[in-house]
């Protein structure tokens, strides 16, 4: 944003011979960038473009050498292939559920944990956020035995809850949400509580609406490890028609084909639904990281 | 009395914090209840546990016995644990020091005043971040295939044989490493933007009128001034590098001869944890890659004041 | 105040909610009917369909009886099965193959199973053997599969050799992998895989030595003739026959010779539906495995249905396993053709459903099959298995340092059994 701003001030610069001659040297000055940015991005896209292009190939095209650039006949029998493979379309329920549950599981503890902390006062605060603090510093795996434990305790090895419940609850999106609660003005509250809101009104009506930013940051980075999560649900959800499709995928890989089209294929189904995503609500995302980054 | 009290308070938790009304401690314990009851089953508990189970021997059909250190002193002679630290480091070491200095330089040419095309770029940069890992893990498994992927084919185009990149020793490790890159660039790239957008443009003009070269202006405004993004970034790809998993699962099978120089900490914790079922040797290799990692992030936070310029 | 305190509890309710109702969905009831589970891994969609048939099958006989399939990845089997047969809560009948059998069994984890749940003239005598633990048997033979000589003979005709037959010795090998070999053509004779089952258990065999001894108590890999049956595929290797280690861990073997890149494969009965898929119909065919210095030998594996003995319906489970050891599951299984069902006689079905390969010799070799090399903790010792002889495929160390390390280990990990 505050670039495309600058351009658009500069031809207004009051300064004159000096405005032309930095305009006639920035212009051929952009080529080289754009040569270099646009061979990156070539390089980011070559993956995509070849899986794209190896899903629709038969399997003897795509183990021919040299490799044909484009398919000869197009094997879209492929994507049909998946299907019949793996459970795609449990995998996938699995994944949206998934993704929607700990994203809503999320939201909910994190908004009301994070406000919590931000701006309500009782003893023990101090106590109960160092211990979220700590849960940020331990990585995942040193906590999956047990949970694995608590899992099978609770006959949940092999259903939803096991990849949804774990991931409802998250230090990360707390602190991350406490920042925005701790940066909203105290007047704004101050009012409502001289209306006689209690703690909850508050929350509700004054201190949501304004986290909204913060909300949509912490569900879209939410869904994003959700859906690509792979090692939890390939830990407690070993049976086919459980798995999310991260999990599938693997298994897909790992034992049942080894068809290099119907492979492609399966990657690609598999992570269009979050590419799509990104496409359509890029800057939300871009924003969510950009905040989740400046806040951590 | 009481209000005295609660004056002091205030004044001592600062401006920012809002002050203490009547009724509110009941409500705030009821609306902690949830995340903190998930917190403490499914993160505090399980990390004590770990700890605990680190310091013994569980069984196949579960069921523990006390074998205090053992464990860890088993680690300091077990070859394959001593060579997954050197992976891992080796590993977040090359993704860390290759990759952000390209973020920056990336994220340098983006931030270009005037620059068109810019959501274009960053779209395409971006689309690896957003991708499955497994995904990602079975697509460069392809491209890097010895007999029909498509990098041994453009190589041979230019007359060079190339190499089996995930089946030669020590490769494979750079090959994975050149996938993690890419996966997280686009992360990098959108914080370092903002980091840059936040730099004043003043101090950029004032440098034209003293007649500094963009390659100056670079070395003396630009990267002083992104040094807190710069470090954050950088702490964050370690930490995430240290933990990498998913790639190797995808791409590196169980018979891949590579796999001994290229196996990680992670990747070994779940072999035992959850292969072999050796779950207290396995509690105990967790354990030690987190120490690890506090000591990396320590030293970290140790060394930052001696680079990293906060405005 | 009121309404906010509705709203109040309204989200915790909803918080609630979530939390129950995800709970919820795990619970089952009870009213005179059961549900078994049965835990399997299948290769393929056609496998596990088959299972969910012959529960289905099972149900016309026994109304109140339901049967629940339940698919695993076979890379994480076994380790859950492990850890939920620990906590009580494996699946009421599940597979068991040999490897794993007798940890299972000596743990008190598989109900022995009376004569006439199983009846033992049913099946090879050697499936039988290897369920059985202590006098007692705890498996029914599901399947069982042997392996064969898989060969190319578009690649056969292109080089002038002549089709492998059941008088093939190793060195009728050697010499047409080392006719078939064209570096230029990038084209390979064999695809010498570090594969256990498939390649060295039985050249080991053919050579006279052996992997494990009769009582399974000490590794046979330190008798010069076991290491004669190590040599003769890393030798394929040094010699240029084979791809190498690493190629063959870049690109899976199998793949190589359905791409025609490999000439001859020793492969599973199992991967005769997979071959067939792959429109390899007229292009390979198999025969039997070439003798060694000692003879013919081929091991026999197959898996078996075991019940659970921490089960709830144990009752239940015997009748089902009994069932799924039956002649019409049998026949069932062998339409499918995914693999050779155990019950004598019935595997004729599976022999016609590709009537255009010699698939008889899978039969054949019946005659000349061996046990497939197990003990209490089989794991323990094949982890050391895959590494050590790992790198004398990958040509680091002798194919005679290779074993006399690994009997080593072995012995080692087999002194731990009690």
């Amino acid at each position: 944003m505050p670039d495309s701003t600058a351009v658009a001030e500069a031809p207004a610069v009051t300064r004159p011979g000096a405005a032309p001659a930095a305009r006639r040297t920035r212009k051929p000055g952009h080529l080289p960038v754009h040569l270099i940015l646009l061979i990156g991005a070539l390089l980011m896209v070559l993956p995509f473009v070849w899986e794209l292009v190896t899903s629709l190939k038969t399997y003897h095209e795509a183990i021919s050498v040299p490799p044909t650039l484009w398919p000869h006949e197009f094997a879209w029998s492929n994507y049909s292939k998946v299907l019949g493979q793996i459970p795609f379309g449990s995998m996938f329920l699995n994944s949206v559920l998934l993704t929607l549950g700990r994203t809503a599981g999320q939201l909910v503890t994190c908004s009301l944990a994070g406000y919590v902390f931000a701006r309500l006062r009782f003893p023990g605060r101090g106590i109960l956020f160092a211990a979220y603090l700590s849960v940020l510093m331990i990585p995942g795996q040193l906590l999956l035995i047990p949970q694995y434990d608590i899992m099978q305790g609770l006959h949940w090895l092999n259903s939803i809850q096991a990849v949804v419940v774990p991931g409802m609850f998250s230090a990360f999106g707390t602190f991350l949400l406490r920042q925005f609660f701790l940066s909203m003005p105290d007047e704004i509250e101050e009012a409502a509580r001289l209306d006689g809101a209690g703690p909850v009104r508050v929350f509700w009506n004054v201190m949501l609406p304004l986290a909204r930013p913060g909300l949509v940051a912490l569900g879209l980075i939410t869904m994003l490890w959700s859906w690509n999560d792979l090692l939890w649900p390939l830990i407690v959800n070993t049976d086919t028609d459980k798995m999310p499709l991260s999990a599938g995928l693997a298994t897909l890989q790992g034992q049942y084909s080894t068809d290099f089209g119907v492979l492609m294929a399966g990657a690609l189904m598999a992570s269009a639904p979050m590419i799509i995503a990104f496409v359509f609500l890029q800057r939300h995302f871009i924003k969510g990281i950009a905040l989740s980054a400046g806040k951590g | 009395m009481v209000s005295q009290v609660r004056g002091m308070r205030k004044r001592r938790a600062g401006v920012r914090s809002a002050p203490a009304y009547r009724g509110d401690k009941r409500w705030a314990y009821l609306l902690l209840l949830p995340s903190f009851a998930g917190l403490v089953l499914f993160y505090l508990w399980p990390a004590v546990k770990t700890l605990y189970l680190s310091f013994t021997n569980v069984g196949p059909f579960g069921g523990s016995t006390w074998t205090g250190l053992s464990n860890y002193t088993a680690l300091v002679h077990d070859d394959k644990f001593v060579r997954s630290m050197v992976n891992t480091v080796l590993y977040a070491g090359v993704v860390v020091v290759v990759g952000i200095p390209l973020a920056i330089a990336i994220a340098a040419l983006l931030n270009t005043s005037g620059l068109r095309g810019k959501t274009f770029y960053r779209t395409l940069y971006f689309l690896p971040v957003v991708t499955m890992p497994a995904a990602v893990g079975m697509v460069w498994q392809w491209l890097y295939n010895g007999d029909y992927g498509l990098i041994n084919y453009l190589l041979s185009v230019v007359g060079i044989g190339g190499p089996r990149w995930l089946t030669t020793a020590p490769l494979a490790l750079f090959a994975i490493a050149v996938v993690g890159i890419w996966m997280g660039l686009g992360n990098n790239i959108i914080i370092l933007l903002a980091g840059l957008q936040g730099i004043p443009k003043e101090l950029y003009e004032a440098a034209d009128v003293d007649g500094a070269s963009r390659f100056t202006q670079f070395r003396k405004i630009t990267v002083p001034m992104l040094s807190p993004s710069i470090f954050f970034v950088t702490v964050l790809s370690v930490i995430n590098t240290l933990q990498v998993f998913d790639l190797l699962f995808l791409m590196m099978s169980k018979t891949n001869p590579a796999l001994p120089e290229t196996e990680t900490i992670v990747y070994l914790f779940y072999e035992r944890a959850f292969v072999d079922n050796q779950r207290g040797a396995a509690a105990a290799v967790s354990f030690v890659l987190f120490v690890l990692m506090l000591i990396i992030t320590a030293v970290q936070f140790r060394l930052q004041r001696k680079w990293v310029h906060y405005a | 105040m009121r309404r906010v305190r509705v709203r109040a509890l309204g989200a915790l309710a909803l918080a609630g909610a979530l939390v129950a109702g995800l709970a919820g969905c795990g619970g089952g009831s009870d009213n005179g009917e059961v549900t078994l589970t049965y835990g399997i891994w299948a290769k393929d969609a056609g496998t596990q369909n088959l299972m969910k048939s012959l529960g289905a099958e099972f149900t016309k006989t026994h109304p109140n009886v339901h049967v629940k399939v339940q698919s695993t990845p076979f890379a994480q089997y076994f380790t859950k099965l492990q850890t939920a047969a620990g906590g009580g809560s494996a699946p009421d009948v599940f597979w068991m193959n040999g490897p794993n059998f007798k940890l299972y069994a000596s743990n008190g984890m598989l109900q022995p199973l009376s004569s006439d749940t199983m009846n033992p003239g049913n099946y090879p005598s050697t499936l039988v053997k290897l369920y059985t633990y202590n006098g007692k048997r705890y498996g029914v033979p599901k399947d069982f599969d042997t392996i064969g000589l898989w060969y190319n003979k578009k690649m056969f005709d292109a080089a002038g050799v002549k089709y492998p037959d059941a008088k093939w010795t190793w060195s009728d090998m050697q010499a047409a992998a080392k006719k078939l070999t064209n570096k230029a053509k990038g084209q390979y004779g064999i695809a010498a895989a570090e594969n256990d089952q498939q390649n060295f258990y039985n050249t080991i065999l053919q050579a006279g030595g052996n992997v494990i001894s009769a009582d399974g108590k000490k590794s046979g890999y330190d008798d010069p003739k076991s290491v004669q049956g190590i040599k003769l595929w890393t030798d394929l290797i040094k010699n240029g026959y084979s791809p190498t280690y690493s190629e063959m861990s870049d690109t899976q073997p199998v793949q190589m010779f359905q791409s025609g890149k490999v000439a001859m494969f020793y492969d599973g009965s199992w991967d005769a539906t997979t071959f067939n898929q792959a429109g390899l119909k007229d292009t390979i065919d198999v025969a039997p495995l070439p003798a060694g210095p000692a003879g013919k030998a081929v091991v026999l594996h197959g898996l078996s249905n075991a019940v659970y003995a921490k089960g709830q319906h144990t009752k239940q489970a015997e009748e089902f396993v009994k069932f799924l050891g039956s002649k019409k599951a049998a026949d069932m299984t062998a339409k499918e053709g995914s693999v050779l069902p155990a019950y004598n006689g019935t595997q004729q079905q599976w022999v016609k459903s590709m009537p255009q390969w010699n698939l008889q010799v899978f039969i054949d070799q019946l005659a000349v099959t061996r046990p497939y090399p197990v003990s209490k903790n089989t794991a323990a010792w094949t982890k050391y298995q895959d590494e050590i002889l790992g790198q004398a495929w990958d040509q680091k160390i002798s194919a005679q340092q290779a074993c006399t390390q690994l009997a080593q280990k072995m012995n080692e990990a087999l002194a731990k059994e009690k």
